[in-house]
């Protein structure tokens, strides 16, 4: 993203927050971010934001782990090395489960993780840059886009003029990266 | 807010009819059909076994709610607090083992002199076995009505001390039940092999039964919601109970694979007694335990979409409560009834007979009161519950 200019809305609490968060969307204001010192339940709904496919790709590699260990194990107790372990056959099938579910849960755990971190866009010299000076860890921050100058403050807080944002500022923000 | 089920006569009139068909149909079976003795009083054990199981894991969900705080579950308390009216029926119904105790038990018979039951004569002879029969439902009975009081008090006299209590009686009743249901394992199902024995069969006996009460927790919301009633139990819940479902039965499966792999892996005469008859002998049926236990739930469940869609999750539900039954049936019928074993009508009749006198406990309950605790400290927290 290039440079971009935002308004800036402040609340201290999360249920004003969320009814602002009703109401701008009504107006079709468009909403560039959310921030708050804790997760807040129900604003993915209300920005009707797209389910995560991330389970997708976790269940899908577990599977392919699965699979892989499971036939990685029996290639090397029947075909590469074979060992009679015990008295069981060469293909001891339940003794290779605990291994299968072990790898079935690193894949999908992993694969995860690095989905996500890709998805997000992060890596090891990403800094935090914050949206505007004034966003702390005690408020609850909406980032409204300017819209090309069609949305101003003023316009804003006439839209939440009965919900009472502690602050709105407009605020350009340096984008360093 | 105010919601009262109404027991119609309708209903009434079904179950009645249910249990008289089936305690009809159980009756022709016993006199035409002559099935041997400890096949009927298996039938009755394994019945016991598996309404009890849903009745105390009712209770073990809501010892274990009240413990953690926990409040999404208010909207649905009443349901298993419902399902907890069974314990002292099926009190009585397992003191008539009694008289079967020699078909089902084999250390029970008076001429047996195997050196193992001998060594373990200790805890295995009738008296102390119905000691402390006498004692686990004392224990359950007693803590499920104090519990049951003091939760009434709460929503009376809105007296925090209630609350307290609630917590402090919700921790005692764990600690009896998660040593009485391990030993009352014991008791009632593994000495039917007697000279075989697992360290994990009482936390497996659990897991089954807090599976089922869950199954049958959904199947009673479903009935509720289909019919009218529940109109404050939203998608959220649905996915929660759904979650509890999908979750134990991976454990169920992680503990019934705990106890195969060890035995088949060490191989040893004296712990593969068990699983032998029952591999060979019930091969579909022994498949069938552990695909309907663990694949069903597994693969029906994985979605977060499928656990918010109560009619889905109802039919995964009862296929896990059918699951549980076989699972008990291969757990106590081949070891009690050997050659004469099987599935047959007088297996399903007596089965329905005892989930028509269950629901009717459960039903008369339900309608005693209001559907929704009205004044539950955190039934608000249950209103505006997100999962």
């Amino acid at each position: 993203m290039s440079n971009h200019d935002y308004i800036v809305v402040y609340f201290d609490d999360e249920v004003p927050m969320k009814q602002a968060l009703v109401r701008l969307t009504e107006k079709k204001e468009r909403i560039i971010d959310v921030r708050t010192p804790f997760p807040v339940h129900g604003v993915d709904r209300i920005l009707g934001m797209k389910k995560t496919r991330i389970p997708i790709g976790g269940f899908i590699l577990g599977l392919l782990g699965a699979v892989l260990i499971f036939v990685f194990m029996s290639w090397c107790f029947v075909v590469s090395y074979p060992l009679i372990i015990g008295g069981k056959p060469y293909f001891a099938a339940p003794s290779f489960i605990p291994n299968t579910f072990e790898i079935t849960v690193l894949f999908a755990g992993v694969s995860m993780a690095f989905a996500f971190l890709i998805r997000s866009k992060l890596k090891p010299d990403i800094r935090y840059r914050p949206l505007d000076e004034k966003i702390t860890d005690n408020m609850f921050v909406i980032l409204v886009d300017v819209n090309g100058g069609n949305t101003t403050a003023e316009k804003i807080r006439e839209i939440l003029s009965d919900i009472k944002p502690v602050e709105i500022r407009e605020s350009e923000v340096k984008n360093n990266g | 807010m105010d919601e009262h089920f109404i027991f119609t006569k309708g209903y009434r009139n079904t179950l009645a009819l249910i249990v008289a068909a089936s305690l009809l149909a159980a009756l022709i079976v016993i006199l035409a059909g002559n099935p041997s003795a400890s096949r009927i009083w298996a039938n009755i054990l394994l019945n016991n076994q598996f309404f009890l199981g849903i009745s105390l894991g009712a209770a073990f969900f809501i010892a274990v709610h009240r413990i953690s705080m926990a409040g999404w579950h208010t909207v649905i308390q009443r349901l298993p607090e419902a399902m907890t009216g069974f314990i002292p029926v099926a009190f009585i119904l397992m003191l008539i083992i009694y008289f079967g105790m020699g078909s089902i038990y084999e250390w029970a018979n008076p001429g047996i002199h195997d050196p193992v039951i001998e060594g373990k004569r200790a805890w295995l002879n009738i008296p102390f076995f119905f000691i402390r029969m006498v004692l686990y439902f004392a224990g359950w009975i007693i803590l499920v009505r104090i519990m049951q009081k003091n939760s009434d008090k709460l929503m009376t006299s809105m007296d925090l001390k209630y609350d307290r209590n609630r917590k402090l009686l919700a921790g005692l009743f764990l600690v009896f039940y998660g040593i009485t249901v391990s030993a009352s394992s014991w008791d009632w199902i593994m000495s039917i092999d007697a000279e075989w024995f697992s360290t994990i069969f009482g936390w497996y006996v659990f897991i089954s039964m807090f599976v089922s009460a869950l199954s049958f927790i959904i199947l009673l919301a479903w009935l509720l919601k289909s019919r009218g009633y529940l109109t404050l139990l939203r998608e959220d819940h649905v996915h929660d109970l759904a979650i509890l479902l999908f979750s134990f039965s991976i454990f169920w499966a992680y503990l019934w694979f705990s106890q195969y792999l060890l035995i088949w892996y060490g191989h040893l005469p004296e712990e593969t007694a068990y699983f032998i008859p029952r591999l060979h002998q019930y091969k579909v049926i022994f498949g069938l335990n552990v695909g309907v236990n663990f694949l069903v739930p597994f693969f029906g469940l994985v979605r977060s979409q499928s656990k918010k869609n109560l009619d889905w999750v109802a039919i995964i539900a009862f296929i896990t409560l059918i699951g549980h039954w076989v699972d008990y049936w291969l757990m106590i019928m081949p070891g009690a009834a050997g050659e004469s074993s099987r599935i047959g009508i007088l297996e399903v009749s007596t089965t329905l007979l005892y989930s028509g006198i269950f629901v009717f406990i459960v039903f008369r309950y339900l309608s005693q009161g209001s559907l929704i605790v009205k004044k539950d400290p955190f039934l608000e927290e249950s209103l505006d519950y997100e999962s």
